[in-house]
């Protein structure tokens, strides 16, 4: 395979999560924003050494590259998708891939019309401990699955004010809740009824101490449920996880925040945000999922981990999340449709 | 203070009757005489008093005759019903266990007898009595947590039919997991919210655990709605492995404007592993939650502390689970009776 050439669209904070990793498979990666950031972003790569630059020209992009890894705010997937579909590029498109299960599949749709590769970064999946559980689950230790919950929530992100806007970021279910909605199905397979309530202020008004929280529950065709939790809390939340999966002959859970491997107990002051980043302790989860999507590019390079489908499924159980939250309805998503 | 635990169908009438015992100035007594649906080897009637060391009435007049200041109903769900009308007729205060009973209707029958005969109806909900619950509680209370968003709970424990067999019956119980661990988080919400009361309850169930075993539900999430908005889903499956060491647990999460708030209501222990049994083991050191709620129960609440549920309560968390079981027979959300 000829040496890596990513296109990068957008240059936030998943973008800072995927470069190292691209940079770690040996690609070169040229980085297109609308607003200036890839030249501050391409900057810092380069003085120390990487092969990042700012690319300015979008359709001159995209006839070079390999790839293009879209990590650009929600709204704008859909487009950007569709053009590097058509100059022939694979996508690797971070999650939700879009706000609506009708684009996601316009997207999908296209990809393979155009013989390219359409990646959802569900990049869940590769963490390991999630990893982990899934193995257990697929080689049958806990049996037929009955009732799993799932909790993700941290301070509200403030970076962005996009992430605040449901309009253009779908919310909490959409884009945090997403997540574990993927891991659900990925678990205890397709969805057919969902309910949902959403409490708090959806639509950020960018005073730091807004709230929202989202509770849905999925019925699985197998006849699973799945209790999914969202936080966008306080500036002091936490960042964390938790699963507790239980099935006829078992039972696994995990709390993010329980086993850390490493943890700062003290460091003068009582940090803003997260402090000091804690150092994983295992192969970045980013890493390892690009490096899966890289090697189904060879001619008969195995499956990834995430397929398009997967991607298209989760829009298509966190829109009827969302649509239930929104008018109290159950919402059936039906076999036709999925 | 005369006390007679009618009935030990219930798992927990072993613990009352001991706890009962140790209790200073509390004379106690135990009447079993219906075992007529007990399984083959659970412990009953006079070998059960016995094996405590309390005495025993063999029949429920004996029991009454005797004269008891307050009896606890320990029946099966479906049969609280005419032992709690027995006291209300004599006048005798009850605590029943949870839930109410085996249905709406049922419980309803309960309040208004004990209403009638002027007789105090509780229902035995201990985990209200959690330190842990009360400092939730304390933070709600004074404002610190901001207005209640949503809570997330869960009541999960291995299947109980192993010990008694009723528990997986539903003539007898009223249900599985959904009729069994839904009511004790209903119960501290209940407190907890005040004024504002259930309006619309969401479940889905299956019965994927032990499914060769037991015909009822063994796993159910319920969402309910509360007329403040507030929303709580709650886990009340049995998913528990039943041959783990611990029994299950109670865990809570508040999500409050201004704070979010977590409880575990049976995790002050010391965990460890026991070589010589090969399995893991703990040493509970929290506080008993059944001896507060009958010390509760027999003289009344601590300064400032909460006070057993009432037969009111009771029938509000009976309500919720009622719509529970008519929102997963239909799929949809139904509106609490």
């Amino acid at each position: 395979m000829p040496p890596l050439h990513i296109g990068m669209l957008g240059a936030g904070g998943i973008a800072r999560a995927h470069l190292p990793g691209w940079l770690a498979l040996g690609a070169r990666v040229s980085v297109y924003t609308v607003d200036g950031s890839a030249r501050k972003l391409a900057a810092e790569y380069a003085e120390s050494g990487h092969a990042v630059t700012a690319a300015d020209d979008l359709g001159g992009l995209l006839a070079g590259v390999t790839a293009v890894d879209i990590c650009t705010p929600t709204p704008t997937h859909r487009e950007l998708a569709l053009a590097a579909v058509a100059a022939g590029r694979h996508v690797v498109c971070e999650k939700p891939l879009a706000l609506t299960a009708r684009d996601a599949e316009e997207i999908a749709a296209a990809a393979v019309a155009s013989g390219v590769r359409l990646h959802p970064a569900h990049v869940v999946r590769y963490f390991p401990a999630y990893a982990a559980l899934r193995t257990a689950v697929a080689r049958g230790d806990l049996g037929e699955l009955a009732v799993l919950r799932f909790t993700r929530g941290g301070a509200r992100p403030q970076w962005a004010p996009w992430f605040g806007d449901p309009a253009q970021s779908g919310g909490v279910i959409m884009d945090l809740m997403i997540h574990d909605i993927d891991i659900a199905r990925w678990l205890a397979g397709d969805v057919i009824r969902v309910h949902a309530r959403t409490r708090g202020v959806e639509h950020a008004t960018r005073t730091p101490a807004e709230v929202v929280t989202a509770t849905a529950v999925l019925t699985h065709a197998s006849g699973a449920v799945s209790h999914i939790n969202g936080l966008w809390g306080l500036p002091d939340q936490r960042f964390r996880t938790t699963f507790r999966v239980a099935g006829a002959d078992g039972l696994l859970h995990h709390d993010s925040t329980a086993v850390p491997g490493f943890r700062i107990t003290a460091q003068g002051v009582r940090a803003a945000n997260e402090g000091i980043p804690t150092s994983p302790m295992t192969e970045s989860p980013f890493l390892a999922e690009l490096r899966d999507f890289v090697a189904s590019w060879r001619l008969g390079g195995p499956e990834p981990r995430v397929s398009t489908r997967d991607g298209v499924e989760a829009v298509r159980i966190a829109e009827a999340a969302v649509e239930s939250s929104r008018t109290g309805r159950v919402i059936e998503i039906e076999e036709a449709a999925r | 203070m005369k006390v007679a635990v009618l009935s030990f169908a219930h798992v927990h009438a072993a613990g009352y009757l001991r706890l009962l015992s140790r209790m200073p100035g509390v004379e106690v007594i135990g009447s079993d005489p219906d075992q007529d649906l007990a399984a083959p080897g659970e412990v009953r009637g006079r070998a059960l008093a016995d094996e405590v060391g309390v005495a025993y009435a063999p029949t429920y007049e004996e029991a009454f005759a005797w004269g008891p200041d307050a009896v606890i109903v320990c029946s099966e769900n479906a049969r609280h019903r005419p032992l709690v009308e027995r006291a209300a007729l004599h006048g005798v205060s009850v605590l029943c266990e949870k839930p109410l009973a085996a249905s709406v209707a049922d419980g309803e029958a309960m309040v208004e007898a004990c209403r009638a005969a002027g007789v105090r109806l509780a229902v035995a909900f201990p985990v209200r009595f959690s330190p842990a619950y009360a400092a939730v509680k304390a933070a709600v209370a004074s404002g610190e947590a901001g207005r209640v968003l949503a809570v997330s709970g869960a009541n999960n424990g291995s299947m109980p039919n192993r010990a008694r067999r009723w528990f997986a019956e539903p003539e007898l119980s009223g249900g599985g997991a959904l009729m069994d661990h839904t009511v004790h988080i209903a119960d501290l919400l209940d407190d907890l919210f005040g004024d504002a009361r259930p309006v619309e309850v969401y479940a889905q169930t299956n019965n994927l655990l032990h499914a060769d075993e037991v015909a009822v539900e063994t796993a159910g999430l319920v969402s309910v709605t509360y007329s403040d908005g507030a929303v709580a889903t709650i886990d009340c499956s049995w998913s528990h492995p039943r041959s783990h060491h611990s029994w299950g647990g109670l865990e809570l999460t508040v999500v409050g404007e201004r704070a979010t708030l977590e409880m575990d209501a049976f995790d002050q222990k010391v965990h460890g592993f026991d070589e010589r049994r090969g399995r893991g083991t703990e040493l509970p050191f929290g506080a008993d939650l059944d001896e507060l709620m009958l010390r509760a129960f027999l003289y009344g609440p601590e300064e400032g502390g909460i006070d057993v549920a009432d037969g009111e309560g009771g029938l509000r968390t009976l309500r919720v689970v009622a719509a529970a079981y008519a929102s997963a027979e239909s799929g949809a959300p139904v509106a609490v009776g």
